[in-house]
């Protein structure tokens, strides 16, 4: 099936939420670290993972004062990997959506290590349901990395938390205008899960100040990330992205509602983990026939 | 320049003395039949709203079944909710829909004018904060879809705020809630209802 007005939606709602929370909350740390070799079935053979110790890292060239990495250093030497059309056929591939690079022709127990800007929130697209997340989800934490000797990295599809789930929840079309106009609203419930209130609170408050604002509709040939999680073009720039679509038609944030879990129901979490939820009513005219 | 009169205008100028001067001359017995017809609107709206199959599910406490059918039938709204044991959550909803009034504005040149406030769905959707998240709304949850983190066991159990229901550790069982048209229908058909009342005119929002 070729992609639907919900999926380019979906990913267009994405990229804005992502470049958002990183650039009025600064929601990242530059750090420079150790990779760790493990094993991962799904990727092909001929590259060896290396993890560093955060999940998601900034991979938006219009965050300013963000680390963009372009490669990693292996035993002292600086291995960037190819930029051209498709960095998935690269020798060495960054995979900014699980923090690791992925290389070719290096041993396993190479000396790897890189520059990064961590997400101080992973972001997720999700078609799970809130208490399907919330219920079932054992949640790895961030801070927990590093101290317990089972868990000095985390593993590769793992989801870690501080992080923001988006969901789409409900989707309708009220008609708007002579001649088939109708005006599409779309409900996007995010789930925001922090390890303390200050990360709650900060984007709780961040997003809530969001109505109003629109967002361009990117179409899924420029969504920046391959297969494998690195970019298209080894560049992906936001604002750029941003300047090429202004003149389409954008979508609109109509309404952002907050709240959060509150303290007794929190406390019967398996994790003791403070959720909010961000609910986004998203609006766009157009002829859906 | 002399202003013509057609017959018309004339006729209609006439209509309207007519009819203003009758409704000024009977404006208390007019007004008493407008407020007659506002307070049978009133509580029709009321009556409709504790009939509404959510509502009389929800009055019904943990022990009602889902006749709704907004949960296939399991457990009932009241526990998946989350209330406690003891709480009526609709009491908010009857004191704004009771709260509705009508008052006397102005006369004018055709008789009088009255204004009707009746809650907005918003209103509601301000008084009827979840039980586990205070900025959402579990009347408006019922239109637009409620998480199912209040997902319960059908127990009976200390630990329950509903006494019948738990906060759950791990998976408990499926079933996904069910939308229902509520709040929002019920105040957008009796706005309509009391725009058909003559010499009034309708404001949604206390």
């Amino acid at each position: 099936m070729i992609p639907q007005f919900q999926h380019q939606q979906a990913s267009s709602f994405v990229l804005w939420f992502d470049n958002y929370l990183l650039t009025k909350g600064r929601a990242f740390t530059n750090t420079t670290g150790d990779f760790v070799h493990y094993s991962d079935e799904r990727v092909p053979s001929v590259y060896t993972p290396f993890g560093s110790k955060y999940k998601q890292w900034v991979c938006d060239s219009s965050i300013s004062g963000a680390t963009i990495p372009s490669g990693v250093y292996v035993n002292g030497a600086f291995v960037g990997r190819a930029v051209g059309a498709d960095n998935s056929t690269s020798a060495q591939i960054l995979d900014f959506d699980n923090g690791r690079v992925l290389l070719s022709g290096v041993a396993t127990g190479a000396s790897v290590t890189g520059s990064y800007a961590a997400k101080e929130f992973n972001v997720y697209y999700s078609n799970e349901t809130e208490e399907d997340l919330l219920i079932e989800n054992r949640f790895r934490p961030q801070s927990k990395i590093g101290t317990d000797l089972e868990f000095n990295y985390p593993a590769p599809y793992d989801q870690v938390v501080p992080a923001a789930y988006v969901c789409n929840a409900s989707f309708k079309n009220t008609p708007f205008a002579f001649g088939g106009m109708q005006k599409t609203t779309t409900n996007f419930n995010t789930i925001v899960v922090a390890e303390n209130p200050y990360q709650v609170d900060g984007v709780l408050s961040l997003f809530a100040d969001s109505a109003n604002q629109s967002f361009v509709d990117v179409p899924f040939d420029d969504f920046p990330f391959t297969e494998y999680g690195d970019l298209k073009s080894g560049l992906y720039d936001y604002e750029a992205l941003k300047t090429r679509y202004a003149n389409d038609n954008k979508y609109f944030i109509e309404r952002v509602k907050t709240s959060k879990i509150a303290d007794k129901p929190r406390k019967s979490l398996v994790n003791d983990l403070y959720i909010g939820f961000v609910d986004f009513d998203v609006s766009i005219m157009r002829y859906p026939r | 320049m002399a202003k013509k009169v057609t017959i018309r205008s004339f006729g209609q100028q006439l209509a309207n003395y007519v009819v203003g001067e009758f409704t000024k001359r009977n404006k208390k017995a007019f007004q008493q039949r407008i407020i007659a017809a506002f307070q049978r609107i009133k509580q029709e709206m009321l009556d409709e709203f504790l009939e509404h199959p959510v509502s009389v599910e929800i009055a019904g406490g943990p022990d009602a079944t889902n006749t709704s059918k907004t949960l296939d039938g399991y457990g009932n709204l009241f526990s998946f909710i989350g209330f406690t044991e003891g709480e009526e959550p609709l009491s908010p909803i009857i004191e704004l829909l009771n709260a509705s009034r009508i008052e006397h504005i102005r006369d004018t040149s055709d008789g009088f004018l009255m204004k009707i406030f009746i809650p907005a769905s918003s209103d509601i959707f301000d008084v009827t904060p979840m039980p586990w998240a205070d900025g959402r709304s579990w009347a408006e949850g019922i239109e637009r879809g409620i998480s199912g983190f209040g997902r319960y066991l059908n127990i009976d159990t200390i630990t329950s705020r509903s006494g019948a229901g738990i906060e759950s550790q791990g998976v408990i069982r499926r079933g996904k809630f069910k939308n229902s048209p509520y709040i929002s229908a019920l105040i957008g058909k009796y706005a309509k209802k009391f725009e058909q009342i003559s010499n009034t005119v309708v404001f949604t929002g206390l």
